[in-house]
């Protein structure tokens, strides 16, 4: 049993009398030990072979300026949710088949008979909304806390192509279980993507691979989602964490660089008590969706659509209902709404750390920011909302 | 400090800190078929969010009390700010339910009649746009209201907690030692008694949450078949099978025999073999064989 004083559990103080004050108070902790026992034995074995103690010096001891705090959570949220998404599409492989014949079956099989495959399959769909969500969240406090300007540019463009990957995710992934709704989301994505000038047509036919959706499509999908982005996102992310340590955490936008560094605190053990709460709220949330809206297949995919409407998954429903409007109507105006403007804005957030090369971080002395974030994030929400309640005029 | 943002700073560090252990009885009332925000299932997880509430309230009035204002609250800060802000919430958040659904509505009404003056008398408004628009207008309403309320709501909670800042006593020492004592009240004395609890906490919740998790879906597709359902229908009994067989070959024999009989007169070969053997009378005593109707006669 030990218990701290109270002036030991602030700044530094805390962290030296644990011993996480790096490599040398820990050999010098090694030194002083008493005989071993095996545990004891193991980690030394395999320590003095892969540095494993230095290791998890320099993750733990990692330095935050002004101290921990929720905002910085989801970057962590958002790789746990990733490692569960994995768990449970490996899971969900055992049983599904990825052929046009059996795709349905085999997901309608995992929901009806396989033990708690309604779970882990509801969970997986809700965790993608989540990994979503996240992305948006962990973007926008990155954007909102001026953490993409010098020196962090090449985090930020990381960050970026990680994104696309995410919503790679949703697209292929919403294809696999080959009902109506997949089907028909897909044939309105790649029409989308058509409509990109010079490799449009070459993406669309190559996802297609024919000249409708069929064994050939589902087959692309299921490589792209379960081979080429994972492997993708886990080389990437681990380059956006490599960039983070390198460049360091940006801390916070206000206060003096003495207060700032008054406040520093490490990543053990406070960021990591406000990650692990996060991300066990998090886990919380997707269970209860999984429970609250359980995955519900519509009839097996055919190319008619009956009475069904077809639209995008949720996060795309802003897109989906901005074509709607008439100022982009035919096939230019679809171009414009489809791939113009949202090619044109990811591109402008791409250069965004290059043309915005002030070094002031503070939103609310960057009026264009706020005024800018605040107006997309209000078209994304009416855009959506829209699109739900487009869904009565159609029925 | 102004009472709302008073309110504000106690109510949104509160409100976090309680809610990962109401999510936790929320999830385990779902796995055990009972919804959380009905009947039972929000009586009980009212009832645990008391204690919660209470404990969560405590810890953060008073973090905010000595780290913001400078001042340690009395003792049982967290009991007695949780009666008054309960009480005043049940009195304002139906007030606020009921206004702000009023404007909603009264917006959208007005929004809606506007609109359709507008295509009536101006120009038409195509389908989307129309949405678009009418969700700009009523919403910005709402949202407004929304604000305007909720705001009016902290100012109240902040204004609740205004004596408990007169009563404090002021924290002496430098700012370190101020963060050092709002920082101890999360360290509990005992650590890896706190530590051990957590786990086997976590354990039974774990274990429970898989006991009451329903295996199979509890939204079944309409259409799915179940193979299991399938194959437990099968029963197999030999006796009966072969009955059904002898049955079946005793009926085809008096067909064929049937067969014979109709042939020419100058067959006469057929009429030796027209008798019906005793093996088949013995196995056709039921008599189920029906007359050979005209169109199944080869």
């Amino acid at each position: 049993m030990w218990s701290i004083k109270p002036g030991l559990i602030t700044k530094f103080g805390f962290y030296k009398s644990l011993g996480w004050n790096g490599e040398r108070r820990m050999k010098e902790d090694s030194q002083i030990a008493s005989p071993q026992n095996a545990f004891e034995k193991v980690v030394e074995f395999v320590d003095e072979r892969v540095g494993l103690k230095t290791i998890q010096a320099k993750m733990l001891n990692e330095p935050i300026p002004g101290g921990s705090r929720w905002a910085y959570a989801f970057g962590s949220v958002l790789l746990f949710i990733f490692i569960l998404q994995v768990v449970t599409g490996i899971l969900l492989m055992f049983y599904y088949v990825p052929s046009t014949d059996h795709a349905y079956a085999s997901t309608q099989y995992i929901i009806h008979e396989v033990d708690y495959g309604w779970f882990l399959l509801s969970y997986h769909f809700w965790g993608s909304s989540a990994m979503v969500v996240m992305v948006f969240a962990h973007m926008s406090q990155v954007f909102l806390w001026g953490a993409y300007k010098k020196p962090r540019e090449l985090v930020w463009l990381v960050g970026l192509a990680l994104f696309g990957i995410v919503m790679g995710f949703g697209f292929t992934g919403y294809l696999l279980p080959w009902d109506q709704r997949a089907y028909w989301a897909t044939v309105v994505g790649v029409e989308i993507m058509d409509k990109t000038p010079l490799v449009g047509d070459f993406i669309a036919r190559f996802l297609k691979g024919g000249p409708t959706p069929g064994q050939m499509t589902l087959s692309r999908f299921f490589v792209i989602h379960v081979m080429v982005l994972p492997a993708a996102l886990a080389g990437l992310a681990g380059l956006h964490i490599f960039l983070f340590r390198k460049a360091g955490p940006a801390g916070p936008f206000r206060g003096t660089p003495e207060e700032i560094k008054a406040k520093t605190d490490y990543f053990f053990p406070r960021q990591i008590w406000k990650d692990i709460v996060a991300m066990a709220t998090v886990f919380l949330i997707i269970c209860s969706l999984a429970f609250i809206e359980p995955v519900v297949l519509l009839e097996k995919a055919t190319p008619d659509p009956g009475d069904y409407h077809p639209e995008p998954e949720w996060y795309f429903l802003f897109l989906f209902q901005l074509l709607r409007l008439k100022i982009f109507g035919g096939e230019f105006g679809q171009f414009l709404g489809a791939m113009a403007i949202p090619g044109a804005f990811m591109a402008f957030l791409a250069a965004l750390p290059f043309l915005d090369t002030n070094s002031e971080r503070n939103i609310f002395k960057r009026p264009i920011a706020l005024i800018g974030w605040t107006v997309i994030m209000v078209f994304i929400l009416v855009f959506t909302v829209s699109a739900i309640i487009n869904r009565h005029f159609l029925d | 400090m102004s009472n709302t943002k008073l309110g504000l700073l106690v109510f949104w560090p509160t409100f976090w800190t309680g809610f990962p252990i109401k999510m936790v009885v929320a999830l385990l009332l779902l796995a055990a078929h009972m919804h959380p925000w009905e009947g039972a299932g929000l009586f009980l997880l009212l009832l645990v969010s008391i204690p919660v509430d209470i404990w969560a309230l405590g810890l953060c009035a008073r973090t905010v009390f000595i780290d913001r204002l400078k001042v340690d609250p009395k003792p049982g800060i967290g009991l007695h700010l949780w009666i008054r802000w309960a009480v005043f919430s049940a009195l304002a958040l139906p007030i606020i339910m009921i206004v702000v659904s009023t404007v909603t509505e009264t917006a959208q009404s007005v929004v809606s009649s506007i609109v359709e003056s507008i295509k009536e008398n101006i120009f038409v408004i195509p389908v989307a746009e129309q949405i678009s628009l009418e969700l700009v207008m009523w919403g910005s309403v709402a949202t407004v209201a929304l604000i305007l309320c909720i705001m009016g709501w902290l100012y109240g909670l902040g204004w609740l907690a205004q004596p408990f800042v007169k009563n404090a006593n002021p924290v002496v020492g430098s700012e370190m030692d101020q963060a050092n004592f709002w920082d101890s009240l999360r360290i509990p004395a005992d650590q890896p008694l706190l530590l051990t609890a957590f786990t086997g906490v976590g354990v039974v919740l774990v274990f429970l949450f898989w006991v009451l998790l329903p295996s199979t879906t509890p939204h079944p597709h309409e259409e799915y078949v179940y193979t299991f359902e399938k194959k437990e229908k099968v029963v197999v009994e030999p006796k009966k099978i072969l009955m059904e067989a002898e049955q079946v070959l005793a009926n085809a024999e008096l067909v064929v025999i049937k067969l014979q009989d109709e042939k020419p007169p100058d067959s006469k070969s057929s009429e030796k073999t027209s008798e019906l053997s005793p093996e088949a009378k013995q196995k056709n005593k039921l008599g189920t064989q029906e007359p050979i109707k005209d169109e199944e006669k080869p």
